[in-house]
């Protein structure tokens, strides 16, 4: 057949391929390679199609074949990138485009494949290598440009040693100089340049660049550049030239960037901040004064010129006043009284001037009496939207600085009034806006929720909260879009155990992409308190498994705006790439709903040992993270006092950050659970692992191995434990302690796993298992134990009494009636009595009792197991008579009161009841799902 | 006061405070890398003191021949940072990059023919309409303001490489083309 007709049979397979039709990819490649059973791009095409409809074996065969013949062709090799990649053998995708480029060393394409290959990989040094080959063999500068900043990368990787650190930069810089065409042509050169000029402190070379007309010119329109001219400024102590630059900017050219205000701000004191240290001479502290009077006068003239369309003259000359005090040049100790006054009077209107005046109002005594005299003096009137923004204003700054004794329930009760007093005569002045806007009078009611917040903090009276609950929801009736009233609900729905009402809150606020990333946290830290999966609601496991698309996306795409800002030669964006990809990709947040989903999961599906070998791998190389904390708290509306816990702190679930401690304390004590259940020990795992063994990049010691890792605990990861979480993960360790000889003595020898394993490939593809070589059996069937096996030991005591304890506990619980707690100790018992299901996995098969005569253990499984099921069956019983009680009249009335009570004529009885009705509902359904997932997992596991 | 600085890959990690936002759309990883990989020189930040983002503009430069030109792709100001001509020095910058690094003509930017708060403060910078882009924000349909609410404005501002104003026309409100006719 011509090379065109073959052409017309591929065709359909790449349009197949394109659309997602697997299926018929694979259909439209057997047609072809029945008549062309030897066409590599077919084969490469149907290992494709088959990797993407799962069925990795299959694919595996073609591929491995396809990839030893070490193809030269191009679309053959794009394909196998694509089957690589989805494979996850990424070292192999590298190898391939190296044979094919030192086959072929004319083909600059694969050159520049290989180079980019490796920048995935980060294997700077190899990418140096190889984009000097590029460049010697096409002399084209951009290669030499790509093996420079290879070997600045290389140079900032964590992994490489600080000596090497000079070295690499010096090769950067040898290459830079080598380059026939001078950096100031292409913008991203030059900031490439002037940063290693920076790391080397080659100031005298760095001036030069910086110094002539074109460096002038790049650094005055981009700001990449000037910030690092500004670096290599400080760095070299030229404080005082930049801070004349920066006045000639501010004064002539009407510059506003605060950056120039600092630098006129920092030569104004730099003859007192002496690099050596030590205290100033006398000369030097008269030279000072001199330069700060100079200063001032500047600020001076550009506040008064721009009056109340900028606030960078005002806000200097605040700044200034904060260092002379610092350093005792201040000659007026009324001074930063009487400027925070003044910019209160410029700029009290505006809602940014409680950010800007925060860092100066720490005073204490006399002005701080001062301070807060000048606010509770400032006239409260509702005329006109500025007015209102002052009364704002006022209110924010004296709750900030309250001092403690200021902070009790009465006092803040009061001021609660006054909010919600201020909040209903504000509310007019947004009668007219459209629904679309948000409300001027919205941080009013925002600084209620603060509030309320605190009370129920200072007093553990839920009524507080649902108070709170009831204000809020009626301010965002007012105004739809106010995300931070929506956050704060968030939280007390959490709270007060109504979980469906929190989703809702946060699903209206269409968290996307990246934000899945730092604010899924709102809803899905420690959400498996909330999840009914056993019940077969799958509501939650769905969250976790949209929340965490965002890091397929990154795996995906960020990669590929890699090699595109390397060939756009953006080299200023290279490293912040390569960063955010890794922060992404190490997120503390993914891997903490990874935990989550997993408990959910374990809940929720039959605990088999697929689903344990999967896991099990996974967490491991979760363990040997290093984790990046990508969160949002900032978000959060934080009005508390200064000296108080702050809003975010007050409303964690449980008042317990679950933070990297949380996550590694989980991590372990899965991890270890799984490695019991598991038949793969690291051998067999190296063996039967597809893709590359991702690296290790935790903080840890590599010294110790992965067991005694396993068993290490430290207080400050135990601190962000609650102490029902404390108490689950004492019961895994006795657990695990107890039965892990046991466990390791029966696991089958590797040799006789790998050939279960390869007889089970061979079933499923046809094909032998590639690499592993089975040792002869001699015949003998059964594993020959060279050891006794260990004795059968009773279990520890505290296994029992963990059940027994925690139905206590639920007990005395239901008398103080939180909801979450309540939630919190049935779901985790369930978790605890899963655990020992997990645990107990192997020993279910009576031969592997027998064999390895441990009969003695099976009355001690059985009778953890009764005592648990009996827990299970009382708490579901109790979860679901609350559940039914929270529609009795006094339970509902309740809620309405405390729905009703907010101090305002906004809230009406009808609001009051349709809400407090709702929180009820929510917490009936919360309570009658655990209650039944808690029945159904007792029926599941309840014999063995 | 505040700083004016580049837009970094991992600002995507803390502009929540400004993209919660009815206006503000939260775009995928990809359009926010093809910026920076293209035009990082369009893109930049305002940022108060305590390091909190206050706004952001991301750009672009585009067209061929006498269209070439600077365009505005997204520009906003977190709710608490407004009315402080924040979005007026972002333009500044985006404008003086497309007028002595990219010579464009002019720069461009569209805006829903309903917002006139933003039409009027693009006019204080020198913006004229240059075309009516009918049904321009289609997926949001008709809202109170009717076809003002998804019909776009053209807007356009000369740079000095257009001397004699050939980017702008008088009459540019009563020129209506379609969505597809400006891609």
């Amino acid at each position: 057949m011509s090379s065109a007709a073959l052409e017309r049979q591929i065709r359909p397979i790449y349009d197949a391929l394109d659309t997602g039709s697997n299926k018929s990819a694979i259909v439209a490649c057997n047609k072809v390679l029945k008549k062309h059973p030897n066409n590599d791009l077919v084969k490469a095409l149907k290992s494709l199609a088959l990797v993407r409809s799962q069925k990795v074996e299959e694919s595996l065969v073609l591929c491995d074949e396809v990839f030893a013949k070490k193809p030269t062709d191009d679309s053959v090799l794009a394909a196998m990138a694509h089957v690589l990649r989805a494979l996850g053998r990424f070292n192999d995708i590298i190898s391939m485009w190296e044979e094919a480029f030192r086959q072929q060393p004319g083909n600059e394409e694969y050159g520049a494949q290989t180079f980019m290959a490796n920048v995935r990989g980060s294997n700077w040094k190899a990418a140096q290598q190889i984009a000097t080959r590029l460049y010697k063999t096409f002399q084209e500068d951009r290669y030499l440009y790509w093996s420079v900043i290879s070997a600045v990368l290389q140079a900032n990787d964590p992994s490489t040693p600080a000596a090497m650190r000079t070295i690499l930069y010096k090769l950067a810089h040898r290459l830079i100089e080598s380059c026939p065409t001078p950096s100031v042509l292409n913008t991203d050169r030059f900031h490439l340049h002037l940063s290693i000029c920076y790391e080397l402190k080659l100031f005298d070379e760095a001036q030069k660049l910086l110094n002539n007309e074109v460096g002038k010119a790049i650094c005055a329109n981009n700001l990449s550049c000037d910030d690092l001219r500004r670096k290599i400024i400080k760095a070299q102590g030229l404080v005082e030239e930049e801070g004349k630059r920066s006045k000639e900017l501010i004064t002539e050219k009407g510059d506003r960037n605060w950056l120039e205000f600092l630098a006129v701000l920092d030569a104004a004191f730099a003859p007192i901040t002496l690099p050596q240290g030590g205290a100033p001479s006398d000369s030097q502290k008269e030279s000072a004064t001199v330069s700060i009077q100079s200063a001032k006068e500047v600020f001076a003239r550009v506040a008064k010129l721009d009056g109340r369309s900028d606030r960078s003259g005002l806000l200097a000359i605040l700044e200034l006043e904060r260092r002379s005090r610092e350093h005792k040049l201040s000659d007026d100790p009324s001074k930063l009284v009487t400027l925070l006054k003044q910019y209160f009077e410029t700029f009290g209107d505006k809602a940014c001037c409680f950010e800007d005046l925060k860092p100066y109002t720490d005073i204490q005594g006399e002005e701080r009496q001062q301070w807060i005299e000048f606010l509770q003096n400032v006239p409260i009137s509702f005329e006109t939207t500025e007015d209102l923004q002052r009364v704002i204003n006022v209110h924010k700054h004296l709750r900030h600085r309250l001092s403690p004794s200021e902070i009790n329930v009465d006092s803040e009760q009061k001021r609660l009034k006054a909010y919600v007093s201020h909040y209903e005569q504000g509310l007019p002045l947004g009668y007219s806006l459209p629904q679309t806007e948000l409300q001027p009078a919205d941080d009013l009611a925002l600084l209620a929720g603060n509030a309320y917040i605190n009370l129920w903090s200072l007093t553990n009276d839920q009524s507080h909260l649902q108070a709170a609950a009831s204000f809020l929801e009626y301010a965002l009736l007012k105004s739809k879009h106010s995300f931070l009233t929506r956050l704060i609900l968030v939280r007390i729905y959490r709270l007060l155990g109504a979980p469906s009402l929190a989703l809702e809150h946060y699903r209206a606020m269409q968290i996307k992409q990246v934000q899945h990333d730092t604010l899924s946290h709102l809803l899905l830290s420690r959400s498996s308190t909330f999840s009914t999966a056993p019940a077969g609601d799958l509501t939650y496991i769905s969250e976790c498994l949209e929340a965490t698309q965002i890091y397929l996306s990154n795996s995906q795409e960020t990669s590929e705006f890699i090699s595109r800002v390397f060939h756009a030669e953006k080299y200023s964006q290279i490293p912040e790439f390569i960063h955010f990809e890794e922060r992404l990709e190490n997120s503390l947040q993914r891997d903490s709903i990874k935990i989550e989903y997993l408990r959910m999961r374990l809940s929720h599906e039959a605990i088999l040992s697929d689903l344990i070998d999967m896991e099990l791998i996974e967490l491991k190389f979760v363990f040997d993270r290093l984790h990046y904390d990508n969160r949002d708290f900032d978000i959060l509306p934080e009005y508390q006092p200064a000296v108080s816990k702050s809003l975010n702190e007050q409303t964690f679930l449980f008042g317990k950050p679950d933070g990297l401690g949380w996550l590694s304390i989980f991590l372990k004590t899965y991890i270890r659970a799984f490695q019991h259940a598991s038949d793969l020990d690291e051998t067999v795992e190296d063996k039967l692992l597809i893709g590359d063994r991702p690296k290790q990049t935790g903080n840890f010691d590599k010294a110790l191995s992965l067991h005694q890792r396993l068993l290490q605990r430290d207080e400050a990861e135990l601190c962000e434990l609650t102490s029902e979480e404390t108490k689950l993960i004492a019961f895994a360790t006795a657990l695990a302690d107890w039965l892990e000889p046991y466990h390791d003595y029966a696991r089958p020898p590797p040799a006789v796993v790998l050939a279960e394993a390869a007889k089970q490939n061979e079933l499923k593809t046809g094909h032998p298992l590639k690499g592993i070589q089975l040792p002869p059996t001699n015949g003998a069937n059964g594993q020959q134990k060279k050891e006794e096996p260990p004795a059968v030991t009773e279990p520890p005591a505290t296994l029992l009494k963990y059940f027994e304890e925690a139905k206590t506990r639920f007990e005395s619980l239901k008398q103080s009636g939180s909801v979450v707690e309540l939630l919190q100790v049935a779901t985790l018992v369930q978790e605890a009595f899963l655990l020992f299901n997990v645990e107990t996995l192997r020993f279910k098969t009576p031969s592997v009792i027998k064999i390895n005569k441990f009969g003695g253990l099976v009355p001690s499984f059985k009778s953890i197991r009764t005592e648990a099921v009996a827990v299970l069956k009382t708490i579901s019983a109790d979860l679901l008579t609350l559940s039914e009680s929270q529609t009795s009249t006094d339970v509902r009335n309740s809620a309405v009161d405390n729905c009703k009570s907010v101090p305002t004529t906004l809230i009406d009885h009808d609001f009051g009841f349709v809400l407090g009705k709702k929180i009820v509902d929510a917490r009936k359904k919360a309570l009658e799902g655990a209650g039944k997932g808690l029945a159904k997992t007792a029926q599941q596991y309840g014999t063995a | 006061m505040s700083i004016l600085r580049p837009f970094k890959a991992t600002d995507l990690f803390k502009f929540n405070n400004i993209n919660l936002d009815l206006w503000t759309e939260t775009y995928g990883l990809g359009f926010y890398l093809s910026y920076l990989s293209r035009w990082p020189d369009l893109c930049c930040v305002q940022e108060a003191p305590s390091g909190r983002m206050m706004g952001y503009v991301i750009g672009k430069a585009e067209g061929k021949s006498t269209d070439w030109h600077g365009h505005v792709t997204a520009i906003t100001v977190a709710p608490e940072y407004r009315r402080l001509g924040l979005a007026r020095k972002m333009m500044d910058l985006l404008e003086s990059v497309s007028d002595q690094v990219y010579k464009g003509y002019f720069v461009d930017l569209y805006v829903r023919c309903a917002n006139s708060i933003a039409i009027g403060m693009y006019e204080g910078l020198g913006y004229s309409v240059y075309q009516r882009v009918r049904e321009y924000y289609g997926s949001l349909g008709q809202g109170k303001g009717g076809r003002d609410e998804e019909d776009a404005f053209d807007m356009r501002k000369p740079m000095s490489r257009d001397s004699s104003h050939r980017s702008i026309r008088a009459n540019g409100r009563e020129t209506i083309v379609g969505a597809n006719d400006v891609a």
